[in-house]
């Protein structure tokens, strides 16, 4: 654990002075933009739309974030060979890629909730009511970029190419909205290998329907269960890549 | 027990691409033992397989065929890389950290107890002569700055066994001095010290004995007293061991 803890550390702080937290400012000016727009627009639902506006900024923004760093964050130390140094110590690959991993995700995590911090704020200016539905979809949002930066770390590792890996991860990233579709194309098709590809593929992206907190608000407020299942998604999911990514880990050599 | 103990040891590189495998032999039938307290030097051209077989010691390389032992362990252990300290060739630091982090960051890695770390760490900065300097980034580093931190790493948790990759090359004269006083403490100090070099003067000067690497294989070993006092010997003995594997031919002089 305390490996895991002295590379989580490192990491976060290597973030943080690379300037993840830039991503607060852009966020700020996207923010600023839409207000301006919103008011010219729309003076009656104002509120409504710069809730929209800022939840879809914060997520799209972490998720380039965690994307782009997760994809740099193990490849980039075997260019430098920092990672020589790093493996020479007694340090098992897997606490390495996990503190790596939890090290991202903390400073993206954190981008976004300086993120959400400033929207809330402004929200409250515009005179918007909610409350913990707020939480709740700045947290499924959380969960999407952990489960995208799970995924973008094995896709790095198992191409070993940052633009490939980063396109492949954006690939996902769009079908993990449609999985639902593709497993009702599945079942519609008469053909037995189209529709087990398809029906393979649907599961193996990851299915962004779990937080799709929007469907599930619309039947009252969800409930612990969704929120539980939510949870164990993102655990499982990521959990399953780290797994798949130390396996391709420990067979490098350096 | 012997410090180091490679046993018909061979690594075979094997690269694919297009379909068409391509081997290279970085070590063939590599036998050879190194006593404790011993200094060693392995000595050879660009592509002898100096790299590797310190590679093979740090468990960041499997052996195709053969054993490696280090300190009565079968490499790759994780677990005998807390007795072991390693300088690459180059100073592989993360240059977003400062001196006394990168120090605090490898102590905690090599397993030493929080408590004693921050001692540890200021004595260690002090010693390489970087206390001034301990909380500026390694990005602001020089190039002879970031070799002490490196040399810095690799002693903190006070290791058995010290590996040390070319330790002298690119260094200043001043420098070269210093490395070689620290490899005579360490010494005096009953540490085993295996490092390579291209640098026969170095070489002869600090070494109780020298292994001669030539295209993977070690060609000859020689004693401190089959050099010591005959000039000439081990730089004789040297151009007729080895012979150049990396394709590049003489340069000629009309």
């Amino acid at each position: 654990m305390n490996t895991i803890k002295a590379i989580f550390d490192y990491t976060f702080r290597e973030h943080v002075r690379h300037k993840v937290w830039l991503s607060a400012a852009l966020f700020g000016l996207v923010l600023l933009t839409g207000g301006l727009v919103a008011s010219a627009l729309a003076q009656d639902e104002r509120a409504r739309m710069m809730l929209d506006l800022g939840l879809a900024a914060n997520e799209l923004i972490a998720l380039v974030s965690v994307i782009f760093l997760t994809v740099h964050l193990v490849l980039q130390e075997i260019e430098s060979r920092a990672v020589f140094l790093i493996l020479s110590h007694p340090v098992k690959r897997w606490h390495y890629l996990l503190g790596r991993f939890f090290g991202t995700l903390a400073a993206v995590g954190l981008a976004m909730a300086a993120m959400g911090l400033v929207h809330w704020t402004l929200l409250k200016l515009f005179g918007w009511s909610g409350g913990g539905s707020y939480l709740l979809a700045w947290s499924c949002s959380f969960g999407k970029t952990a489960v995208m930066g799970a995924l973008a770390l094995l896709l790095s590792l198992a191409l070993t190419s940052e633009a490939a890996a980063m396109a492949f991860a954006v690939f996902f990233w769009i079908l993990g909205h449609f999985s639902a579709e593709m497993r009702f194309v599945a079942e519609k098709s008469g053909n037995v290998l189209l529709r087990t590809g398809i029906l393979m593929f649907s599961y193996v992206a990851p299915d962004f329907a779990h937080f799709n907190y929007r469907d599930a608000w619309h039947a009252g407020p969800p409930s612990a269960a969704w929120m539980v299942a939510a949870a164990l998604y993102v655990l499982g999911y990521c959990a399953a890549c780290l797994a798949l990514a130390t396996q391709i880990f420990e067979q490098k050599e350096f | 027990m012997k410090a180091l103990r490679f046993q018909n040891v061979g690594k075979i590189y094997r690269k694919s691409h297009l379909g068409k495998l391509t081997e290279t032999v970085g070590l063939e039938g590599l036998n050879l033992e190194i006593e404790q307290g011993e200094v060693f030097g392995l000595l050879g051209l660009n592509g002898a397989g100096k790299t590797t077989a310190i590679k093979l010691i740090m468990g960041l390389h499997l052996p195709t065929t053969g054993d490696v032992e280090v300190l009565g362990r079968r490499m790759p252990d994780v677990e005998v890389l807390s007795r072991i300290g390693y300088a690459p060739e180059a100073a592989y630091l993360n240059k977003t950290l400062t001196g006394r982090e990168t120090l605090e960051l490898y102590a905690a890695l090599s397993g030493m107890a929080a408590a004693s770390r921050p001692a540890k760490v200021s004595e260690m900065l002090s010693r390489v002569g970087l206390e001034r300097a301990a909380d500026k980034r390694l990005a602001e580093y020089s190039k002879g700055m970031l070799q002490r931190a490196s040399l810095a790493q690799t002693l903190i948790h006070d290791p058995e066994l010290l590996i040390m990759d070319e330790p002298v090359t690119g260094l200043d004269p001043l420098a070269i001095k210093e490395v070689r006083a620290l490899i005579l403490w360490l010494k005096a100090k009953g540490k085993t010290v295996l490092f390579s070099s291209h640098d026969i003067s170095e070489v002869e000067r600090v070494c109780d004995r020298i292994g001669i690497m030539s295209g993977g294989k070690l060609a000859r070993v020689m004693r401190q007293d089959e050099w010591r006092g005959k000039p000439d010997a081990l730089e004789n003995a040297f151009a007729s061991s080895v012979t150049r594997t990396d394709g590049v031919g003489e340069i000629k002089l009309d």
